[in-house]
């Protein structure tokens, strides 16, 4: 069976460790040749390049933030001398953090949505004008199940992550013509990656509510990301994809 | 498909077809030689014939309208070592000593264009036509189909041009109508190309009844343009533009030597008022060219006129009549003060015609004279590359080698650039159908899209790209305040996002030909409610194609009178 991404050259956002390193594992594992950014864990970073080099792929770490607007031009430049081309781009930076609004302070809220939203738009628009001039391109935003429904998630985060399901349409409207698809995806409660500080309770009470009665892997949502990223998922635009177990 | 002015009536109907051009055939009845439309429908090639005889018909030439027309561009290339002239195509002129209709041999003579011609009666003439070949040649590719008008004011009798008005064989419709309200003026210009009697000015009621008329027949105009005469003699100019400045109507502009402008302060106030946009005749720059083409030294006027305008910062069209061997040197030098004042919208290049009551008896070579390609050459050679020969484009709107032009682009440090530098107007041709402004269209909303994206992918390689993508945002950011502006108001506004350079050549009894004629969308409403298209009513129904006392043609009506004011 051939790879899903075979020839591809993706950017993967936060991708040293968690979700990010499962989603270039993952699209590394269907073909492509994978950059990732990360902003601080040096050797969580040379982990994960380390661990696609023994896979058999091909893979590069970038020490640049999603808010450094030059940085990320910078790094956009390199890889398109480098390969021509930047077809895949994941925006999955970002964080958790347990806080009730009435113990917020501004600087919490402020970079909850910078990491999450304006990373987004500043990588966004860095790759996509190399997606524009190839008429080709798939960026896959990685929004949460508590952006999507009603649940007790802590306020700034969910409304980081709703941010992206509107980003992801909006977005997919615009830049479709050029044979650009933009999706989102929202998974549930994963084993690893932000779901780690969950207090004990909304655990329990998730799977109480999850039809599969766990919680997911981080290469389930991985997994998806890279379908959505190759042309299997061709017609598949503006879409938000739960990967929940069905809660 | 829609022009200019279309874009506001969505009723207004496309042709059902693109004029393409004029091609000699025979009646498929009778077999008489008559001269056919070609045009593109449905992806074919029809030649449209009405024959004398035999009526209307039409005849299928090729079921493959794109290879007909690389083969029919491909006619354009000279073959290698060729000595001699190379026959390009035919079509039908006129003969410059007794302006009957005769048929004209299209030929490339080293790079040029010329028209041979046969009269039966004066013998055999030539002409230049243009002075680029590649440039005509390539200017068909340009063809798109016209809009018709909501009525069209006659039918077809005798045919073109002896049923001006339109008929519903005319391929597009009014875009740019000029109505001459009075045949006073302050200038007798040698270089003329009407044939002002001294005999009237228009009464409001008759503008009035034009304008109804013409609404009637558009439903609504992007432009009017008020002439003359020197319309700014008519003694209740004032009450005619507001007659014009209707809601149907986009823009009124006001056609002018601006004589009255530069001396009268309040009148030019009152233009500003109004909201009347000026057209100003400034073909120079020293009194030696005003005297051979105005008549008398114009410098005083011409600078205390600009003057005013700046000052009351009145939007402004520049015209220019190019002469060879005359003004051609100062081309550069107005394309700078253009480029010069926010307030100066576009400019308007013509190439002279030789025609009309001045203009017919000008002293020229028919075969050594300016043609849309010398006068864009001469803007590349005086503007020190900021205006280059490739920034131009013909004009889908009319007939493609009437008119070409150039859009700029206002960027943040005051300068301009001229569109053509980052878009690819062979592919957005919708961008190029438009007079001044550009229509807030379907189409062309996505034409800019992709203009945005194509500039937001490419900046790195196109000179200035950062820059031009600022004055885009610029321009988004002024079109579209966080308070909305009046639909007024956004029409301003947006006009001054960029500015625009015209040529238009219009036609004489040398290189006059019918098939331009037959798309032609510059014209002049009537008091009887006929329309009429600009060279055809200037060569045939005017009367005075080769100066003062020409005979009308016996195909040509005489324009229905105006009445005197008394």
């Amino acid at each position: 069976m051939s790879m899903l991404c075979e020839g591809r050259v993706a950017l993967v956002t936060g991708g040293s460790r968690g979700l990010g390193r499962a989603i270039c594992l993952a699209l590394a594992r269907e073909g492509a040749i994978v950059a990732f950014n990360y902003l601080k864990a040096d050797a969580d970073a040379d982990a994960t390049v380390a661990l696609i080099e023994a896979a058999g792929g091909r893979a590069s770490a970038h020490k640049v933030s999603v808010l450094d607007k030059p940085g990320l031009a910078e790094l956009v430049r390199s890889l398109d001398r480098g390969h021509g081309k930047i077809d895949i781009l994941v925006n999955n930076a970002g964080y958790g953090q347990v806080v009730p609004l009435a113990l917020m302070e501004e600087s919490d809220w402020d970079e909850m949505l910078d990491t999450h939203v304006k990373g987004a738009f500043l990588t966004t628009q860095a790759v996509l004008r190399i997606m524009v001039r190839e008429r080709f391109g798939r960026v896959i935003n990685v929004s949460s199940l508590a952006g999507i429904k009603m649940m007790q998630a802590p306020v700034h985060y969910a409304t980081a992550k709703a941010a992206l399901k509107g980003f992801t349409e909006s977005l997919a409207k615009e830049v479709g013509r050029y044979g650009i698809t933009v999706n989102c995806v929202a998974p549930g409660i994963l084993d690893e990656g932000v779901s780690d500080h969950l207090p004990p309770a909304r655990r329990e009470e998730y799977l109480r509510h999850c039809a599969l009665r766990r919680v997911g892997r981080l290469d389930e949502a991985a997994d998806m990301i890279a379908f959505l990223a190759s042309d299997r998922a061709s017609y598949t635009n503006g879409a938000t994809l739960v990967v929940d177990g069905a809660v | 498909m829609d022009c200019t002015s279309c874009n506001t009536t969505p009723t207004r109907p496309d042709r059902p077809h693109t004029f393409f051009a004029h091609a000699q055939d025979t009646c498929p009845e009778c077999a008489t030689p008559v001269e056919a439309r070609v045009v593109l429908r449905d992806g074919r090639v029809v030649h449209l014939l009405r024959c004398a005889a035999c009526g209307p018909q039409e005849r299928e030439v090729s079921a493959d309208a794109a290879a007909y027309v690389r083969s029919f561009l491909a006619r354009g290339v000279v073959p290698d070592g060729l000595v001699g002239d190379h026959l390009f195509k035919h079509t039908t002129s006129t003969c410059p000593g007794c302006l009957a209709l005769v048929t004209a041999q299209v030929v490339i003579r080293k790079g040029q264009v010329f028209f041979l011609k046969d009269c039966a009666r004066c013998g055999p003439s030539e002409a230049l036509v243009s002075e680029d070949a590649s440039y005509y040649v390539k200017a068909y590719s340009f063809a798109r189909a016209g809009t018709e008008p909501l009525m069209f004011r006659n039918t077809v009798e005798h045919g073109c041009p002896t049923d001006c008005g339109t008929c519903d064989d005319h391929e597009q419709h009014t875009c740019l109508p000029i109505v001459e309200v009075t045949d006073h003026c302050n200038l007798e210009c040698p270089i003329c190309i009407v044939d002002n009697q001294y005999s009237n000015h228009m009464a409001p009621a008759t503008f009035a009844t034009i304008v109804d008329g013409l609404v009637e027949a558009e439903g609504t105009c992007e432009s009017l343009a008020l002439s003359g005469g020197e319309p700014t003699s008519h003694p209740d100019i004032l009450g005619l533009l507001d007659i014009a400045n209707r809601p149907e109507i986009g823009r009124v502009v006001l056609i002018t030597n601006g004589i009255r402008l530069g001396k009268d302060r309040a009148f030019a106030q009152a233009l500003k008022d109004r909201g009347v946009y000026v057209g100003l005749q400034l073909d120079g720059f020293t009194a030696d060219v005003h005297t051979r083409i105005r008549g008398r030294d114009l410098v005083a006027e011409k600078t205390a006129a600009l003057a005013a305008l700046a000052e009351l910062d009145i939007p402004t069209q520049l015209i220019f009549v190019a002469t060879r061997g005359v003004n051609d040197h100062q081309i550069g030098q107005v394309v700078e003060l253009f480029l010069s004042g926010p307030h100066f919208l576009s400019l308007n290049f013509q190439p002279v015609a030789y025609t009309g009551h001045g203009g017919g008896t000008f002293d020229h070579d028919p075969n050594n004279r300016l043609t849309i390609p010398g006068v864009i050459r001469r803007i590349d050679e005086q503007t020190a590359g900021k205006v280059n020969y490739t920034d131009f484009f013909p004009l889908p709107c009319s007939h493609p080698q009437c008119v070409s032009l150039t859009y700029l682009l206002r960027l943040d440090d005051g300068t301009s650039i001229p569109f053509a530098r980052f878009v690819d107007f062979e592919k957005h041709a919708t961008l190029l159908r438009s007079s001044a402004t550009l229509p807030a269209t379907a189409e062309v909303e996505d034409a800019l899209i992709d203009v945005i994206h194509d500039v937001f992918a490419r900046q790195d390689e196109i000179p200035r790209g950062t820059e031009i993508l600022a004055a885009l945002r610029r321009s988004l950011d002024e079109m579209f305040p966080k308070q909305p502006l009046s639909p007024r108001e956004a029409f301003r506004v947006s006009e001054r996002q960029s500015k625009s350079i015209f040529l238009h050549h219009y036609m004489d009894r040398h290189d006059f030909d019918l098939e331009r004629l037959r798309k032609c969308c510059h014209h002049y409403p009537q008091i009887d409610g006929r329309i009429m298209p600009a060279c055809g009513f200037n060569m045939f129904h005017r009367g005075a194609a080769k100066g003062p006392g020409t005979p009308r043609a016996k195909f040509g009506r005489a324009p229905f009178s105006l009445p005197v004011v008394t």
